[in-house]
C-alpha cells in the first residue's frame, strides 16, 4: 500500500518536476569533460570544433605496483572515423606529488608525428619518471622504456551515462532517461594509457590535471 | 575503509528509480552545447550562436548552498566537495582504496555520486543513493580488459594507424609555444558547475588560480540556480536537499 502511493506520488512529481525543468538555468549538462569548452570544441557551437585538443575524461587508479594513467579525448566519435592525433597539438598530464597541490613535480608531455605516410603514426612522451629521454614509438602497440609502458591509439571511449535520455525528457516533456541506454556506447575515443612504477613517484598524495593546447591557437 | 564507488550496492525499487530519475533530470536543466549528447563528426552543423550564461536569480526565496559545498562527503576521510574540486585536479591517495573520488577508475560511476553529493544531504543520505540504483547505465557498453591498457578496442572498422618503427616527424617546439585549449581534472565539474559565460576561462586557467578562489563565486551561483529549481522537488520526492 505504502508503496503504490510511493509511486504514485512519485509519477505525479515526476511530470512536476519536467514542468520546472525547463526554467532551471543551472548548466548541469552532463559529461565528463566531452565537448567543453563548447565554444573550441563543440559543433554546434563551433564550426570548426577542435577535436583533437578536446580532453574527454582523465582516470587516475593504481594497484600495489603501479599508477595507470588514462586520457581520452576527441570523443565520441563515430566508428568510422580515425582518432585525432594532430601533430600540432600536445597534451599535458600534470601530476603532484608534494605540497602545493598546484605545482606538477611530475608533467607528462605527449605529441603525435607522421612517418613515411600519413596513416603512419607515433607518438612521442616527455617528463616520464625515472625515462631516460623521450619515449617514442608507433601508435597501437605497447610501448616500454625504463620500466614505464605506453599505449596510445584508437579506442572504445569508455564513459557511459543516458545523455539522450535527458535530451528527450527536455524536448518531449515525457521522462525517458534510461539506465539501459548510454549515449558513448558504440563510439570511440582516441586514448593514451600510461603505467608508471609507483616508487618512481616520490610520494603518495597525488593532485592530477591534464591540460592540452595547439600550435597557434585552437581551431 | 570503503570507497563510494565501491559501495553503491544495487536495489531493485521502482519507486526509487523514478525518484532519482525525476531529480537528476530536474537537475540537468539549461545548457546550450549538448555536452555529451553531441558526437564527433567530419561535418559539423553549428548552430547561430552559443546560449548565453544565465544570469544568477537573486530572489528573495534564493537557496542557500554553502553546505552543499561544505559538507563532508561520508567514507572519504573528510573531504567536501569544496576541497575535491578546489583545485579542479583528481585526489588519489595510494593508502586508500582506490575508487571515485580517491582517484577516479574506469568502472566508477562518476556522474551518479557526482549528482548525490552537489544536491543531497550528506547526513541524512549516502553519496551511492543514486549510483546504487543505478540511474544512469552502470557499466560501460564494452567490458574493460583487466590487463593494460584497460580500454575495451575501438567499435566498428575504423581506419587505424600503422606505424612501426620510431621513424616519425614530430613538432619540435616547446611546450610553452602551443596555446591552452582545454583542460580537465575531477570529471563534471567545468560542465556542471561554470557557466557558458567563463568556460573558455575556467580551461585557460590553473589550479592556482582555483584556489586562488577565482571560480567560487561561479560554483556558488551555478549551484544556487540549480537548488533554486530543485529544492522543492528534491523536498516532495522526499529527500533533503544540501541546500538551506
Amino acid at each position: 500500500m505504502h508503496r503504490k502511493i510511493k509511486l504514485a506520488l512519485a509519477a505525479a512529481t515526476t511530470i512536476g518536476a519536467l514542468g520546472a525543468l525547463v526554467l532551471v538555468p543551472g548548466q548541469l549538462a552532463l559529461s565528463a569533460d566531452h565537448l567543453d569548452p563548447p565554444a573550441r570544441t563543440d559543433p554546434a557551437v563551433d564550426p570548426t570544433p577542435d577535436f583533437d585538443t578536446d580532453i574527454a575524461d582523465l582516470y587516475a587508479f593504481y594497484d600495489d605496483t603501479n599508477l595507470y594513467l588514462i586520457e581520452t579525448w576527441g570523443g565520441p566519435a563515430a566508428t568510422n572515423l580515425a582518432g585525432f592525433f594532430d601533430p600540432k597539438m600536445v597534451h599535458t598530464i600534470n601530476i603532484s606529488t608534494a605540497a602545493p597541490a598546484t605545482t606538477p613535480e611530475i608533467s607528462i608531455s605527449f605529441r603525435f608525428g607522421v612517418g613515411a605516410t600519413p596513416r603512419e603514426q607515433g607518438i612521442q612522451l616527455t617528463g616520464l619518471p625515472g625515462v631516460n629521454g623521450p619515449l617514442v614509438g608507433p601508435l597501437e602497440q605497447i610501448l616500454s622504456k625504463d620500466g614505464v609502458r605506453v599505449f596510445s591509439g584508437l579506442r572504445d571511449d569508455p564513459f557511459f551515462f543516458d545523455a539522450q535520455g535527458l535530451k528527450d525528457s527536455r524536448a518531449t516533456g515525457v521522462l525517458s532517461i534510461k539506465n539501459t541506454r548510454d549515449r558513448f556506447a558504440g563510439l570511440n575515443a582516441s586514448a593514451t594509457v600510461i603505467e608508471i612504477p609507483r616508487s618512481r613517484l616520490g610520494g603518495t598524495k597525488l593532485d592530477l590535471w591534464v591540460t592540452t593546447a595547439r600550435l597557434g591557437g585552437q581551431l | 575503509m570503503n570507497t563510494i564507488a565501491s559501495t553503491a550496492t544495487r536495489r531493485s525499487l521502482f519507486a526509487a528509480t523514478s525518484l532519482a530519475l525525476a531529480l537528476a533530470l530536474s537537475a540537468c536543466g539549461g545548457g546550450g552545447g549538448d555536452n555529451g549528447g553531441g558526437n564527433v563528426s567530419v561535418t559539423p552543423t553549428p548552430s547561430p550562436s552559443p546560449s548565453p550564461s544565465p544570469s544568477p536569480s537573486q530572489s528573495p526565496t534564493s537557496r542557500n548552498v554553502s553546505a552543499c559545498l561544505s559538507q563532508v562527503i561520508p567514507g572519504t576521510g573528510g573531504a567536501t566537495p569544496a576541497s575535491l574540486v578546489i583545485p579542479d585536479t583528481i585526489k588519489l591517495d595510494l593508502t586508500q582504496p582506490a575508487g571515485f573520488p580517491n582517484g577516479r577508475r574506469l568502472e566508477d560511476p562518476v556522474i551518479d555520486i557526482t549528482l548525490a553529493v552537489l544536491l543531497l544531504d550528506m547526513t541524512k543520505h549516502s553519496p551511492a543513493l543514486l549510483a546504487s540504483l543505478p540511474l544512469n547505465p552502470a557499466a560501460n557498453d564494452k567490458p574493460f580488459l583487466s590487463t593494460f591498457p584497460f580500454l575495451a578496442p575501438p567499435q566498428g572498422t575504423p581506419p587505424l594507424s600503422t606505424g612501426t618503427g620510431t621513424s616519425f616527424a614530430f613538432q619540435t617546439e616547446p611546450t610553452s609555444a602551443f596555446v591552452r585549449v582545454d583542460r580537465e581534472g575531477q570529471p563534471a565539474v567545468a560542465t556542471a558547475l561554470v557557466g557558458a559565460a567563463l568556460r573558455n576561462a575556467y580551461n585557460d586557467a590553473n589550479p592556482s588560480d582555483d584556489v586562488a578562489g577565482v571560480f567560487v563565486p561561479e560554483f556558488t551561483n551555478q549551484l544556487t540556480l540549480i537548488h533554486n529549481g530543485l529544492a522543492d522537488d528534491l523536498i516532495a520526492l522526499g529527500l533533503t536537499p544540501c541546500s538551506k
